[in-house]
């Protein structure tokens, strides 16, 4: 053995032929990886319909953290989702998480994720139905259906067809310290405001595009042109200097606002129900520009094997149980509206509008976060602002 | 005629053995790093169409982009090459003393300290790193001690300890300090002690024969400790997301924005193969200098 070391390590073997020998074995790999690449993608036409007792069960719902996989409140959360589920199939379901809605959609589009329920929001929605990677839902066999609130009901639906069952909302909104914070006026020019440089976080998305184009007047920020995109991003450059971090999760914003790190941020309405409820003098503001609301949705594998399994998990996310546990622990709404408000915190009716919902979801008050069509333009601009 | 047949079995069982030991470590280097690598280079030229908004037709256009299309990218790349320069210099010079008094002064348990060193390398990566959000924030150790001893008014900390390319570089060199100790205290422990005597035998000062002598006979080892500095930290980026902020954005956080925030991968991978054949060429050029066994034995 040693000897035969000895002789690899002399290079008795020709490297020439010892390359191309793995430069084939490596095209025919990249071949046959170009086949399952060209093929991932494809919708799953042949959806069996058995009844519920025939399905195999082990539902695998692939979501956010904090939705049942119990990585913030695992008995809270069991109660919201896995046992009610439980009793109403017999079924045990797993958890696979996302990072974020990129994330999420970037490993369906490549193929890589067999599970049954996805639970993008909105702005995702379109993407996941052009990829063919979901089918669409029978609102007939979700028993709770009916008390959804119709002015979310539209967000899950495209071509006329029930894609994604509306789940969760909340908005996208400037958060400060009052304590430490005298906004010279409600904008989101807090958060590029001079006096605070340093003490301001931004998100790690391209929707801070959308945020400048808002601000800077721009008609409509959600189609801008190359040339508003580049004005934006200019714009953003310019400012880049007075963030002390963009964000990935909401909840590393909130410990470093509640640490003190920062007293500004583009914040969810989680952020704010943590601060609120550790009695922070937090404020959750109503820029002159709007707030941006987003809605996420439960969506069905186009491949699912659990059609009526499926269901039933959407009937407990629709459930009003399920709306109590988002607006206590999140802070976050739900398109469910028969929650007793009296029940909840006072800070969440006000920071989430609960008294006046139609109103709070329209402009001027707030702008639905919409389907980017040239989403990965966007991205690439996003891209340049942290680059630079 | 036997002692031909002797030899021709004797051959066959020698290739036969040969390839059975080539095989793994080959399958390996093929499975998951050439056809890995070749799967990129197709990417990024759009010979591989993934997702619905890949243009799935072959073209240089996205290199050309990067490449003389005064890319912010490329700017980037080079930010980080002079951040991983930066880092790789400081770490070197604070290894080598380590090194130097591990081999050349150490008598007894040296290998009992080595093992101190290197220690850090038992617990997590992320732990440490983010050890050091504790250490440099706003109210972390440092501003803390600094409103204490009134240098720094109460509510004005520097702001700037961390998330900044400063926390990148302080963070990188403490990281790979430990790690490049070794090369050096290897290449070091390998000098032959009596040309040491005959330099002070010969009227050398100490000075004159660490100058003279023993940093040119380690300097092979010098060079490897940079290298195995400077390739990883090209493509560093989780140290970056952990205390970067936005001025210690890298161009590893870059490639990996653009796998997993959007679906661009073909400009992904023009930057990924770009890093790769910078890392392959430097690694080339060191290789004719470096003589491997000097810093491995």
């Amino acid at each position: 053995m040693t000897r035969e070391l000895d002789r690899l390590i002399a290079r008795r073997i020709g490297r020439r032929d010892l390359l191309r020998y793995a430069g084939i074995a490596a095209g025919a790999g990249v071949l046959a990886a170009c086949k399952q690449a060209s093929t991932a993608a494809a919708p799953g036409s042949g959806a069996s319909r058995v009844p519920i007792a025939q399905e195999p069960g082990g539902l695998k719902v692939y979501d956010w953290a904090g939705y049942g996989g119990g990585e913030y409140y695992p008995k809270d959360e069991k109660a919201t989702w896995t046992t009610p589920y439980q009793d109403a199939t017999g079924d045990t379901p797993t958890f696979v998480l996302f990072e974020n809605d990129d994330d999420g959609y970037t490993k369906v589009a490549t193929g890589n994720a067999p599970y049954d329920v996805v639970h993008p929001c909105a702005y995702r929605f379109k993407d996941y139905v052009d990829l063919g990677a979901v089918q669409p839902w029978d609102p007939s066999l979700i028993k709770n259906f009916s008390q959804l609130t119709p002015l979310l009901e539209q967000f899950g639906q495209i071509n006329g067809q029930q894609y994604f069952i509306p789940e969760d909302w909340g908005y996208i909104a400037p958060m400060y310290n009052a304590d430490q914070v005298q906004p010279q006026e409600d904008s989101w020019s807090l958060l590029w405001d001079e006096r605070y440089a340093k003490r301001i976080a931004w998100i790690n998305t391209l929707e801070m595009l959308v945020i400048a184009g808002y601000y800077n007047g721009v008609a409509d920020p959600w189609t801008m042109t190359d040339d508003e995109l580049a004005a934006q991003r200019d714009f953003l450059i310019s400012k880049k200097d007075l963030v002390s971090f963009f964000w990935d999760q909401s909840y590393d914003f909130w410990l470093k606002f509640k640490r003190g790190d920062v007293w500004i941020g583009y914040a969810w309405p989680d952020a704010f129900g943590y601060a609120s409820a550790q009695g922070m003098n937090a404020v959750y503001m109503q820029p002159k520009e709007g707030r941006i609301h987003w809605a996420c949705g439960l969506g069905l594998f186009a491949d699912s094997q659990n059609y009526y399994h499926a269901h039933e998990y959407a009937n407990v996310w629709s459930d009003v149980k399920t709306a109590e546990f988002l607006e206590n622990f999140y802070y976050y709404g739900h398109a469910n509206t028969t929650v007793d408000t009296s029940k909840l915190p006072p800070g969440v009716v006000k920071a989430l509008n609960l008294d006046n919902l139609e109103a709070a979801l329209s402009p001027p008050l707030s702008h639905q976060e919409s389907w980017i069509s040239r989403r990965d333009v966007y991205a690439d601009y996003w891209g340049q602002v942290k680059a630079a | 005629m036997a002692s031909v047949d002797a030899d021709r079995s004797w051959r066959r069982r020698e290739r036969a053995s040969t390839a059975g030991l080539l095989s793994g470590p080959v399958l390996w280097l093929v499975l998951f790093f050439l056809g890995p690598v070749l799967y990129v280079a197709a990417y990024s030229v759009g010979g591989i169409k993934i997702f619905p908004t890949d243009a799935g037709v072959v073209s240089v256009g996205d290199w050309k982009r990067f490449l003389v299309g005064g890319s912010v990218y490329l700017g980037l790349f080079w930010k980080s090459v002079r951040i991983s320069l930066t880092v790789s210099v400081i770490v070197v010079l604070l290894a080598y003393p380590v090194g130097y008094f591990l081999a050349l002064c150490v008598k007894k348990r040296k290998y009992v300290l080595l093992l101190l060193i290197i220690a850090p390398f038992l617990t997590s990566y992320l732990l440490r790193v983010l050890a050091w959000e504790v250490i440099l924030g706003d109210t972390g150790v440092i501003n803390s001690f600094l409103t204490s001893v009134h240098l720094r008014s109460a509510g004005h900390p520097i702001t700037w300890l961390l998330y900044s390319q400063f926390s990148v570089v302080v963070v990188l060199a403490y990281v790979w300090v430990p790690f490049v100790a070794l090369p050096i205290f290897v290449s070091l422990d390998n000098l032959d002690l009596s040309l040491l005597e005959a330099a002070g035998d010969l009227g050398a000062s100490r000075l004159r024969t660490f100058w003279r002598v023993t940093l040119p006979l380690s300097l092979p080892g010098v060079v490897a400790a940079f290298v195995f500095v400077f390739v990883p930290t090209i493509g560093e980026f989780v140290t970056p997301l952990l205390v970067g902020g936005p001025s210690g954005y890298m161009y590893g956080n870059a490639i990996q924005d653009l796998f997993t925030r959007g679906t661009d991968w073909q400009t992904g991978s023009v930057l990924a193969m770009f890093l790769l054949i910078v890392v392959a060429g430097l690694m080339a050029l060191f290789g004719r200098y470096v003589r491997v066994r000097s810093v491995a034995a």
